[in-house]
């Protein structure tokens, strides 16, 4: 049995190189798939490509058979037409125990960019679909990721590895939004500027169904923009207190190097707006509101970056704490599979043992049985079970060694020795 | 009969509570099962318990005892408190309910297991079936009065601890609560229901004091459980005018949480303590 991954990922390389290595299309993958398939006739095969990663898992029952690193190597380039040489030092690759806990790694996110992330599992998910849509997948491919899915959803239901959100945007909506709001369709969203961190939060706040999107800018044209962008409306900057009353989740990224909203205008936009609550992302670097305006009242929730860059530090912590558990429970998937693997190795030799065996048997029991004709049916019943019980009782022990050795590779020695003690034939 | 005592479910609810905060530094699908497990068995124990109490006195546990009405309030509270822990996997409701539900249980410890004079004089003479109606009526609206009460109390310090976290500006961490929005909104209708049932269980009292008044057993309204209930029902009043006009009053919803908690958590203090000192401080006919 050989099995191994030819990988080129956010650890080994650039983006650069990771876009022209990149099988982005369907229908590249389906050409790809058709050569793996046409240049290893025996070799199962499954490419995970995504933004941070395009790996190769091939694998198959005859260590000798199969393609090698170079090989591989070699199909990544001719495929995207790009020279081995510009590209052959930033792959890696793992082969047998070091393959499996690779992919088991990396479906469980702890080989990911941001560690944790939930979409990892569902890209491994899919590039297994996919292979299987072109046969490309056999029995240790397939037990491979669905171990890998299963250890996924272990690794996610017994540590806290993906909890916490670490990213600015969705810390704000997902952790504070979110604690303050049970919806958001009928709130109203007031961005001040038009700086790329709203449009990230405004991604966020559009999952949740937020209703009205109002863009106050300076500059007309960026608000506008910004909003036919997400479907809001763009109001000149004399209306900002109105907006500043009228806003349920205020997000401002003005870049402007003072303060945009001081106490004193606050407070008339709150006497206008009641006591509601108001969540206020104030996400410009300096800041743009007033520290003070989060002292105003009780209802107002200001966080500023450094706020909201915190959390994602004490999560970003919190899930490397997970990390160790997380890597106790890959370690023992991994030695699990590779059991089974070397135990499923010896299949063929178990089951000419038992048949020769059974063979045996069945010959044996059908001349007593021509000797004795006075017996009844039930004793004639009787007398097969008892043989076949002796036959499993012998068979029992040997079997048993051969699955403790497989725990610790392939038992080549023993099975030679079943083989020529028995003389079991290939 | 299985034999099922009060320590029993004390038990499991107290083994619930320290999963439930073991689940704060390690959450596994272990601990909540274990939790789920914990509560169900407590819960089983209780209602056997109490099955057991019904069949001994031949009444239902709300009429019958001080002890028995307050474990059927504790029923109802772990009752609500599983249907959410089980569809709710994150939800960290066990720390506000179990401790309630535990003040409930160790309460009942304390208070008159002998069925109430008045239910008992009822028992005795069948015919008065109308009297029957209003001691039904006046423990269920109570007790239900009381329940609302209760999760209203809950609720006010789950927004005032989720407010106090948002306003520290700390991450959800491994304490999760509904948003305040939402605890906002279930405030306001747990206090809407209180009062209601709380007001018509009071009343339902003077009814079935008038009823009573031509039967054996004396019933006085100078009684001091009476009398601290009626203070009691004051005050929740005098609450319930100042909820009503918040909005006018510009009130933020962490002032509503904290007077909601002084309130109902006085009212507790009053009805319960009332109960487990009836008896200690005079006559009560609802000892």
């Amino acid at each position: 049995m050989k099995l191994q991954v030819l990988s080129c990922n956010h650890h080994s390389s650039q983006m650069a190189l990771r876009e022209r290595l990149a099988f982005s299309t369907q229908d590249q993958l389906s050409r790809a798939y058709d050569i793996l398939r046409r240049s290893f006739p025996a070799s199962e095969s499954v490419v995970i490509s995504t933004c941070n990663r395009i790996e190769l898992y091939t694998a198959q029952e005859d260590a000798d058979a199969g393609p090698n690193r170079d090989e591989l190597a070699r199909f990544f380039s001719d495929f995207h037409q790009v020279p081995l040489g510009e590209f052959v030092d930033d792959l890696f690759s793992r082969s047998g125990p070091e393959a499996v806990r690779h992919l088991f790694e990396v479906t469980s996110s702890i080989d990911s960019m941001v560690l944790g992330e939930p979409q990892i599992v569902n890209q491994v998910k899919e590039a297994y679909r996919v292979a299987r849509a072109h046969d490309a997948c056999g029995p240790l491919t397939s037990m491979l990721f669905q171990r890998a899915i299963e250890v996924s959803k272990r690794v996610r239901s017994e540590t806290r590895l993906a909890e916490g959100r670490v990213s600015i945007a969705s810390v704000a909506v997902g952790e504070f939004g979110k604690s303050i709001f049970d919806r958001f369709d009928n709130k109203t969203v007031l961005v001040i500027g038009a700086g790329e961190m709203a449009e990230e939060t405004l991604r966020y706040l559009k999952d949740e169904g937020v209703g009205q999107i109002v863009v106050v800018n300076r500059t007309t044209d960026r608000a506008e923009a910004l909003a036919r962008a997400w479907g809001g409306v763009a109001r000149p900057w004399s209306e900002l207190t109105r907006w500043l009353a009228a806003a349920d989740v205020i997000v401002s990224t003005t870049g402007a190097d003072r303060t945009v909203v001081d106490a004193a205008t606050f407070r008339v936009a709150r006497e206008q707006s009641g006591i509601k609550p108001v969540f206020i992302l104030d996400l410009g670097v300096p800041r743009d509101f007033d520290p003070a305006v989060g002292e105003i009242d009780d209802s107002i929730f200001l966080y500023c970056i450094d706020d909201l860059e915190r959390t994602c530090e004490e999560n970003r912590a919190k899930r490397n704490r997970e990390l160790e558990k997380a890597q106790g429970i890959i370690d023992e998937a991994t030695e699990r599979f590779m059991q089974e693997v070397y135990y499923r190795a010896t299949g063929p030799v178990v089951k000419r043992l038992r048949d020769e065996w059974h063979e045996i048997r069945q010959h044996e029991v059908d001349q007593l049985l021509a000797r004795l004709p006075h017996l009844t049916a039930d004793d004639r019943a009787s007398i097969e079970r008892t043989i076949e019980r002796i036959i499993n009782k012998l068979l029992h022990p040997p079997l048993e060694v051969l699955k403790h050795e497989a725990r610790e590779g392939p038992p080549h020695g023993l099975l030679d020795a079943l083989k020529r003690l028995f003389h079991l034939r290939d | 009969m299985l034999n099922v005592t009060v320590f029993c479910f004390l038990a499991s609810y107290l083994c619930a509570l320290g999963v439930e905060w073991r689940r704060l530094y390690h959450r596994t699908p272990w601990n909540r099962a274990l939790v789920l497990l914990f509560g169900a068995a407590g819960l089983v124990a209780h209602t056997i318990y109490l099955g057991n109490r019904a069949a001994q006195t031949n009444l239902p546990p709300l009429l019958s005892s001080t002890h028995d009405w307050m474990l059927v309030l504790a029923w109802m509270v772990v009752l609500v408190y599983l249907f959410l822990a089980l569809f709710d996997r994150t939800l960290a409701i066990g720390l506000f309910l179990l401790p309630m539900v535990l003040g409930l249980v160790g309460a009942a410890y304390f208070v008159s297991r002998d069925p109430n004079a008045v239910v008992a004089a009822e028992a005795e003479n069948m015919a008065r079936v109308a009297g029957r109606v209003w001691t039904m009526l006046h423990a269920t609206l109570l007790v239900f009065g009381i329940a609302a009460v209760m999760f209203g109390f809950v609720l006010s310090l789950m927004y005032l601890v989720q407010h106090h976290r948002l306003k520290r500006k700390h991450g959800r961490h491994d304490l999760t609560l509904p948003n305040l929005e939402r605890l906002a909104r279930l405030n306001e209708w747990a206090v809407l229901l209180s009062v209601p049932l709380l007001t018509l269980g009071m009343l339902s009292g003077v009814g079935l004091g008038w009823q009573m008044g031509e039967g054996s057993v004396t019933v006085s309204f100078n009684d001091p459980v009476v009398i601290g209930s009626g203070v009691a029902w004051l005050i929740l009043m005098a609450f319930f005018v100042w909820f009503s006009q918040t909005s006018r009053r510009r009130t933020s919803g962490k002032q509503v949480a904290w007077l909601t908690l002084a309130a109902f958590g006085f009212l507790l203090v009053t009805i319960l303590g009332l109960q487990v000192l009836s008896g200690r401080l005079g006559e009560s006919w609802h000892a």
